[in-house]
């Protein structure tokens, strides 16, 4: 046996080399003390993970990405084009332009936290600065290029739909049958609801486009529900009205389904292709969806609900979702929330709940990312909640410093002021005991952009504020408060509860609906959320098929079954999803699922809320 | 796309020697010039699934979702030059060098792509050239289609001494030989370039060809042996156990991919790889269907009873070995990049195969031997290793000093 004994020496050692295992994606940290010492204990701990998060979400993704948008904005801001922001610069000195402004509305204690987290971690603390100011900051400067570009893509004059004004029936909810103009929108407003009801099942869509560059017919594009029409369709009428403007006619060759919503989408394309920033493309309208119910279905304008879209052109984005009461197991409160942004095959490799427990003050747990002082969602050892959704808007701050500057545009730059959402969250959780105080901690923030938040806390307070950043000084502060049983003014109906006791929270304004006036500056039109943004047809469907699931369930929600709801395939962003996450207020339990992309693809972790 | 492309190529071990065992009488000296064809075009899974080289990789738009997926099918296809010389101290110690030289590597992306996400500002989803055509406008350059590199670069030198073991009574009237063998890497191959998006590095780790240090103990037993020591078979075992040291890289700082190659900030500047040790075994046949003719020349001292005992004209040999590899340690400043890599080294196995053909030309007064091999990892598949094939064709000079 002895002759043997260095062989099985050396089978032992290689059999001693075990598998490596996965580093976990998510991490929990307890940090305590003042601000200071907890970010110093988030940097050191996370270290790694900060770095990593900082290389490949900034560095190799977002400043390139966003320098892209260097060559656009320097044609309208001279500035610029000046030699700080050339060899690649630009998107980090935007963003640390933007965050140096910000970090004078972060307080003493948020600037020494993030001086912690940058001596922990090693990033500089300009760094570390961008790191927690980015998202705002890019929000709105992606806003900005977005309605621009928008604005350069063919828009919709009108939508018409043939035969509304003679069949005998009220298709607009205005109390009136086959009025002039009944089933003709123009000028076309995106809506919120549906574009008209009762149709026949025979109703033909007209819809004119316009651009001053040309509507290219070849780019038209019209989908009837799992049906897709392009140029050359036999259902598909393209006529040239002018070198500027092309009226499409869809005629259905089948009828449409009786009794159900039917969603339209419309879109088109100029004839400029813009060579640079490559791709090569031509301006595109966004996807415009109009939803309509044809006869029998019985529902009212504002009683439809946006059906399911299955074509791999849209993804859901963040929403809330919060029941108290009746509608609760024990009363509740419950706050759910799927936040969905930003992956870019990065994010969800950095998960982190941090447990902070701050010398003064309550206890509070945050659901976020390495390196990022706060999250989108976080409850307080008071039993306060609080999540928040994106909004976009062009009355942000970054639109706010070019009307500052536009008296001068040369010397103008896109500088982003005020609290970023993630100060906003940390804000409630610090300080407020209840959902009315922290509404009135959201209310005081002055966001750097549009943001939907949602407060509930233990005893059944539960409020949403719409938050702008109040640039067009409209009154409201940028403020707008609602909760589930405040009836709209105009429809007399609840903003987006079924009941008392819920309430659906998306990612576009349902109070704010005009949350910015219209105008032109230096050329560019600034319109309201619903006619650019992106998210608006998004955000409707995703509230729609929320309400829906809620609607259908008879008996009281509980932790299981909001779990159940946000990891649902149709409400689950498979590229973006960041986290979901579920606040059992009264239990002071957070349940999140993350660290992995979609991040309901993980397990709920519970954590409790103690010190 | 993102990493070099780590190569598993079979060079150290060419054929120079049918046997095992087989050293060279004293005083003699072989000089081998061969040349190898490697190619390798995926990796196995840890449940013996063909996988590609490189792993599918989304690309996302930040915000705007998933982009599409590239898929890469890299194949790396290697042309060395191979210089060995091996010299018999005693009849029972012979010493060698074996010297690598890659004179071409030829790596073919083969890149597809699958779209994603719908992107509403270009009106589509991403095609391939979109992608790539976004990816400049960020400043990172298309990875070509095809690689070719023709600079002549040096592998890791192994040097080897191998000793016939004295033999016992019994192993010598069953005609059984023993040897041991140590050979020992000298660090002369390179690194993977850090900042290239297609690179391959040229030392054993890489090339997956052999230890640093590899310690050999094998057996011979031959049948049908003739009066002047001939076999017509042979049947042989060998176990190896090779060891790797750590290695120092530097890691990329994006000076040529900036998107790509850009992983120093969290990385470190440097990281150690310790690939983790293999332990072999290799069984062994060789057959002998023409022995002569045989002439008395002077590559016999004009002795036909010389000439009779040396290697006989034609050998065929095959071989299975089975290499268990180790569990390959990335140390990084970064816990989640050391795992991107060490999930594809996780502890695995190689079963190759090599068949080999050697017409020696001693017999009729030419002192060289021709020989051909190939070497094949694929008849049975792997676990968590890179399937070389490797085509070696060969000449040796074989000569002694009296």
């Amino acid at each position: 046996m002895k002759r043997f004994a260095p062989l099985a020496l050396l089978t032992a050692a290689l059999l001693a080399c075990q598998p490596a295992t996965a580093p976990s994606t998510r991490e929990h940290l307890v940090v305590s003390g003042a601000p200071y010492e907890r970010g110093l204990a988030h940097g050191t701990q996370l270290r790694s993970k900060i770095r990593g998060f900082y290389t490949t979400l900034m560095t190799n993704s977002l400043f390139p990405f966003l320098s892209r948008e260097q060559p656009d904005i320097a044609t309208l801001l001279k500035e610029y084009e000046g030699e700080k922001y050339l060899g690649g610069r630009f998107a980090f000195e935007l963003l640390l332009e933007s965050g140096r402004s910000i970090e004078r509305s972060l307080g003493r204690a948020g600037r020494d936290e993030l001086r912690g987290i940058a001596d922990g971690s090693g990033l500089t603390y300009e760094e570390a600065l961008i790191l927690n100011t980015f998202v705002d900051t890019t929000l709105a400067v992606r806003g900005i290029g977005l309605a621009i570009r928008q604005g350069r893509a063919p828009v919709v004059e009108s939508v018409q739909l043939l035969g509304l004004e003679a069949d005998g029936v009220d298709n607009d909810g205005d109390g009136q049958r086959d009025e002039a103009g009944e089933g003709t929108l123009t000028p076309y407003e995106p809506p919120f609801f549906a574009a008209a009801v009762e149709v026949d099942v025979s109703t033909r869509l007209r819809v004119v486009f316009s651009d001053p560059d040309g509507v290219d017919p070849q780019t038209v594009r019209v989908r009837v529900d799992e049906g897709l029409f392009t140029f050359g369709d036999p259902a598909l009428e393209v006529l040239e009205l002018s070198p500027t403007r092309v009226q499409v006619t869809w005629t259905p060759l089948t009828p449409l389904p009786a009794a159900r919503p039917v969603t339209f989408v419309l879109s088109a394309g100029d004839r400029r292709v813009i060579e640079v920033p490559g791709p090569p493309r031509a301006s595109f309208r966004r996807d415009e969806e109009l939803v309509v119910t044809t006869r029998g279905a019985g529902l009212g304008v504002r009683e439809l609900s946006r059906p399911a879209l299955t074509d791999n052109r849209t993804r859901p984005p963040p929403f809330t979702v919060a029941v108290r009461g009746g509608r609760a197991v024990g009363g509740g409160p419950l706050l759910a929330h799927s936040f969905a942004l930003l992956d870019a095959n990065t994010a969800h490799k950095h998960t982190v709940s941090i447990l902070h427990q701050p010398d003064v003050g309550p206890a509070f747990v945050t659901v976020g990312w390495a390196g990022i002082v706060s999250g989108l969602s976080g409850l307080n050892e008071r039993g306060v909640g609080v999540s928040c959704n994106p909004s976009d808007t062009l009355d942000n701050s970054v639109v706010g410093s070019v009307l500052d500057q536009v008296a001068d545009l040369s010397r103008a730059k896109l500088v982003a002021s005020g609290l970023p959402a993630t100060y906003l969250v940390r804000r409630v959780l610090e300080r407020a005991s209840s959902a009315a105080e922290g509404a009135e901690v959201l209310a005081e923030g002055n966001p750097v952009y549009g943001w939907n938040c949602t407060v509930a806390d233990d005893r059944g307070g539960l409020e949403v504020v719409e938050l702008d950043s109040d640039v067009f000084k409209q009154g409201q502060g940028g403020v707008l408060r609602y909760g589930p049983a405040d009836l709209s003014p105009v429809s007399m109906r609840r903003y987006s509860s079924l009941t008392d006791d819920d309430v659906v929270v998306g990612s576009s304004y349902t109070r704010n609906v005009d949350d910015s006036i219209t105008l032109n500056l230096a050329g560019q039109r600034i319109v309201p959320q619903r006619s650019w943004s992106g998210f608006f047809f998004r955000s409707r469907r995703v509230m729609d098929a929320v309400t829906r699931r809620l609607a259908a369930r008879a008996e009281p929600v509980d932790v299981d079954w909001l779990k159940a709801v946000l990891v649902e395939p149709e409400l689950v962003d498979r590229s973006d999803s960041m986290n979901a996450v579920v606040l059992d207020l009264r239990g002071r339990v957070v349940h999140s699922a993350m660290g992995t992309v979609p991040a309901t693809s993980s397990p709920f972790v519970a954590t409790e809320v103690r010190r | 796309m993102t990493r070099a492309v780590a190569l598993a190529l079979v060079v150290a071990a060419a054929p120079a020697l049918a046997l095992e065992t087989q050293v060279l009488p004293r005083g003699a000296i072989s000089l081998d010039l061969a040349y190898l064809r490697t190619s390798l075009d995926k990796q196995w899974s840890g449940d013996r699934r063909a996988l590609s080289l490189i792993d599918e990789l989304p690309r996302y738009e930040p915000g705007g979702g998933l982009q599409g997926i590239l898929r890469a099918r890299p194949v790396a296809e290697f042309d060395f030059l191979l210089v060995q010389a091996l010299y018999g101290v005693t009849d029972s110690l012979s010493v060698g060098v074996n010297v690598p030289i890659l004179m071409r590597s030829t790596i073919s992306t083969n890149i597809a792509w699958e779209p994603g996400d719908y992107q509403p500002q270009l009106g589509r989803a991403y095609s391939l050239d979109d992608f790539w055509s976004w990816a400049q406008s960020m400043g990172q350059g298309r990875v070509p289609d095809r690689a070719v590199d023709t600079r002549f670069r040096l592998a890791d030198v192994v040097l080897g001494a191998k000793y016939l073991l004295p033999r016992f009574e019994w192993m010598k009237a069953h005609h059984v030989r023993w040897s041991a063998q140590l050979n020992v890497a000298l660090p002369t191959g390179t690194n993977a370039d850090p900042e290239e998006a297609v690179s391959v590095g040229t030392n054993l780790w890489e090339l997956h060809a052999a230890g640093d240090v590899e310690l050999h103990l094998a057996a011979d037993k031959h049948f049908f042996v003739d009066e002047h020591g001939v076999y017509r078979l042979n049947v042989g075992a060998d176990v190896f156990y090779a060891f790797f040291r750590p290695r120092l890289y530097e890691a990329g700082r994006g000076l040529r991919n900036p998107l790509l190659n850009n992983n120093a900030f969290y990385v470190g500047d440097t990281y150690w790889i310790d690939p983790g040790d293999w332990l072999a075994g290799t069984v062994s046949v060789d057959a002998v269907p023409l022995v002569g003719p045989t002439l008395a020349t002077i590559v016999s001292g004009n002795s036909l009873e010389k000439a009779k005992a040396l290697p006989p004209l034609l050998t065929v040999s095959a071989s299975f070995t089975y290499v268990a590899t180790g569990q390959s340690d990335w140390q990084s400043n970064s816990a989640l990049w050391d795992w991107d890599r060490e999930k594809v080294w996780q502890p695995g196995e190689k079963n190759v195969f090599r068949f080999t053909g050697t017409v020696s030309l001693l017999r009729l007064g030419l002192p060289l031997q021709l020989y051909a091999s190939y070497r094949s990892q694929d008849i049975i598949p792997g676990r968590f290793t890179r399937p070389a094939n490797v085509f070696t064709a060969g000449v040796r000079a074989v000569a002694k000093f009296w």
